[in-house]
């Protein structure tokens, strides 16, 4: 666990990347230091290593609860779970959540695989209550 | 009997009826209020009576509707954007009681917060009935996420031409917008375009933001790829008909919204007052109405923000009585839910320069988190968000009412020089950028024209079929930010790629998720969380002083003992 999960990040510490850069890792481990501009030329940095990471948003959810913004807590509790999913897999999931897009099995579906294979059950209970109100509202796909 | 006859407007108006009838106001559109489709501003008879009733921790009717009467913003809004823990206590306040702490600085920011978030969609809209503009102002004023107000620019190009929104995008940087937005003609282009206001930024000033408005999949994928730095055409809608309509669901754009920050990238919804009139589907409620169940939406969907105040759909509140008051409430409460409001101040709403500058103190006065979103810092006819309410030509009136006022709208007048060392120094690192992607090459003409040019008409125009098969290239070859940062330096660009990298590197740390994050002159975020709105009346909060106030006392002409010649 991160320093921060045990409750000892505060909105003192934001912006963590000023504040708090050694609580900062790219998913493959670097720090924030590590991502030179020479190590972009040499390619040791790769569009892999700009992303976060679920410890970080787990951080920055802790920062949006301690301002009194719970809603954004759980986006960004929500999108630690995402950090798992490929970019090519979240647009499909995206798209199959449109209206009109997507039978209530194939919502299931996809709720049982964020579950699943992805370790993203507050993102599968989404899925599964959008299949409930898509039902019930008529946003389902039609049959034929 | 008199020989003269009765005057009869039939046959002969009078001179002065006929200079009214120039005016340039009478070219807008008016009609009357028409509740039945939904063209009344904040009071239609059918909008719903203020209700609240929980169960078992959830509320179980709303506004006079129970779960199963629920359409599927009432349910998200219910479940997701409503303390139900606090919301019958809330919705007990008196709606002029609850105005009152709005208006009253000696309420703080977040006492009203806590009210607010117990307060249903009919019971907001009633709190806004009882206030006028000034009392609106008063609020915003104190309700604005972050301390200090921003502002954001449109930089587009009626030819899509690259190189013209690298060069405006740089100039408006320096000129102090913090966020600068794009879009296209020909949606084809948007690698190209999207990629020239990338660069353009840069050179302008490091950590400016920068978006590009798309069809959401396309707009998250040019994210993904690093090609741009937030994102804000996330429409939502206010009814349940048009929110379909807009091919999406509370429940998708909510996923959306965590899929973008899962990439760490700042994201706001876009919403706003007479989309759904326009859509054909308002049920009948009024505009304002309507909009707050678009605001409540967002705030459910833990977004950060929200770009609203009409946006796209101006010419409606416009045109009917108390639509530009309904326009600033809009604004209001979604500050007063906490989010960040980019809020408006964007298309072309009317033909008249005081109708325009009216519609624009609204925002201007109290300061929003980004006051237009945006100023068109291209000329209207090169606006392909179809105008904007403020354009490039507008500068020096800006910075003047920045100057009479010493309010801060976000900008400053720049010298010839260095505006022309920017517009340079962008369209060369583009040249070289296109040289290093393997890109249809940049001339020196074209370096040259862009430099002095105002607009598309002064530019050389670019082969579009060889620019689509480059932007064709950039998306099959997976072309990404760091890509980019690469040709930079490659370039001989090395300041501009290390600007780039510390942009692209802020999606590691998430501090830009937060409530109305924008990167400060030192490279480091300044949001809601570590620079939040402390005003608290006369004396208090954020006024524009020492050097910041000196920067906004600068115009193009000035007297004074060292210059009397002016």
């Amino acid at each position: 666990m991160s320093p921060g999960s045990n409750g000892t990040i505060t909105a003192a510490d934001y912006p963590l990347s000023g504040r708090r850069p050694e609580l900062l890792r790219t998913p493959s481990g670097k720090t924030l230091d590590d991502i030179t501009l020479e190590a972009v030329l040499d390619k040791t940095v790769t569009d892999d290593d700009l992303r976060i990471t679920p410890e970080t948003l787990e951080l920055q959810a802790q920062i949006a609860e301690q301002t009194e913004r719970p809603q954004m807590a759980e986006n960004l509790r929500r999108a630690g779970e995402l950090t798992r999913v490929p970019d090519e897999r979240l647009l499909e999931i995206y798209n199959s959540l449109r209206p009109g897009a997507s039978s209530k099995e194939e919502l299931l579906k996809i709720a049982e695989e964020l579950e699943g294979q992805f370790q993203a059950p507050v993102n599968a209970a989404l899925v599964r209550e959008a299949a409930d109100v898509y039902e019930r509202r008529d946003c389902l796909a039609a049959d034929d | 009997m008199s020989a003269l006859r009765a005057p009869d407007p039939q046959t002969k108006t009078s001179k002065r009826t006929e200079a009214l009838e120039a005016r340039p106001v009478n070219l807008d559109g008016f009609v009357d209020e028409w509740p039945e489709v939904g063209l009344v501003a904040m009071d239609s008879p059918n909008d719903p009576t203020p209700s609240i009733r929980v169960q078992d921790g959830r509320v179980v009717e709303m506004d006079g509707r129970t779960r199963e009467q629920f359409d599927f913003l009432d349910q998200f809004i219910a479940d997701t954007a409503i303390d139900a823990t606090t919301a019958e206590r809330s919705m007990a306040i008196d709606a002029v009681e609850i105005a009152h702490m709005l208006v009253d600085p000696r309420t703080p920011r977040v006492d009203v917060l806590r009210v607010v978030r117990g307060l249903t969609p009919a019971k907001i809209l009633a709190v806004m009935k009882t206030m006028n503009v000034v009392e609106m102002m008063m609020a915003m004023q104190k309700m604005r996420a972050r301390r200090t107000p921003s502002n954001q620019a449109h930089c587009t190009s009626a030819r899509d031409n690259p190189l013209q929104v690298a060069a405006d995008a740089a100039e408006g940087a320096l000129r102090g917008f913090d966020e600068v937005e794009t879009t296209l003609g020909i949606v084809r282009y948007a690698p190209l375009v999207a990629l020239g206001l990338q660069v353009g930024a840069q050179v302008g000033r490091g950590g400016v933001l920068t978006q590009c408005a798309l069809e959401e999949a396309t707009e998250l994928r040019l994210g993904l790829r690093g090609l741009t730095t937030y994102a804000e055409t996330i429409s939502i809608y206010g009814t349940e008909r048009v929110f379909k309509d807009g091919d999406d669901t509370p429940w998708s754009k909510a996923f959306l919204a965590s899929a973008y920050a899962s990439r760490g990238i700042k994201m706001r919804f876009t919403s706003g007052t007479g989309s759904e009139v326009q859509m054909g589907s308002a049920e009948g409620k009024s505009m304002l109405y309507l909009e707050i169940r678009c605001i409540l939406m967002a705030k459910g969907a833990g977004v950060q923000g929200l770009q609203n105040g009409s946006i796209s759909c101006i010419g409606v509140p416009g045109a009917v009585p108390a639509g530009i008051r309904a326009v600033l409430a809009e604004n209001l409460v979604a500050s007063m839910v906490d989010l960040e409001c980019a809020s408006g101040n964007d298309q072309t709403f009317s033909h008249s320069d005081m109708r325009r500058t009216a519609r624009l103190l609204m925002q201007f006065l109290p300061g929003t988190d980004l006051i237009c979103s945006g100023y068109s810092a291209c000329p209207n006819y090169d606006n392909m968000f179809a105008g904007s309410n403020v354009d490039c030509e507008d500068y020096d009136d800006w910075n003047t009412i920045q100057r009479d006022l010493q309010v801060d709208g976000g900008l400053r007048h720049v010298d010839e020089r260095e505006i022309l060392a920017v517009r340079d120094k962008a369209a060369r690192a583009m040249q070289a950028v296109f040289e290093q992607l393997g890109l249809p090459a940049i001339t020196d003409a074209e370096v040259e024209a862009v430099t002095y040019a105002h607009g598309s008409n002064d530019l050389p125009p670019r082969d579009v079929l060889e620019d689509l098969k480059g932007a064709q290239m950039m998306m099959d070859e997976g072309i990404t930010g760091l890509d980019v940062v690469r040709a930079l330096e490659a370039g001989g660009f090395r300041d501009v790629a290390e600007s780039l990298l510390a942009l692209l590197r802020q999606r590691i740390g998430g501090d830009l998720l937060h409530t109305a994050a924008i990167v400060g002159h030192d490279g480091e975020a300044v949001s809601a969380v570590n620079a939040p709105n402390d005003y608290a009346g006369p004396g208090s909060g954020y006024r524009p002083e020492g050097a910041r106030w000196e920067e906004m006392k600068r115009l193009r002409h000035t007297v004074s003992p060292s210059n009397p010649e002016a």
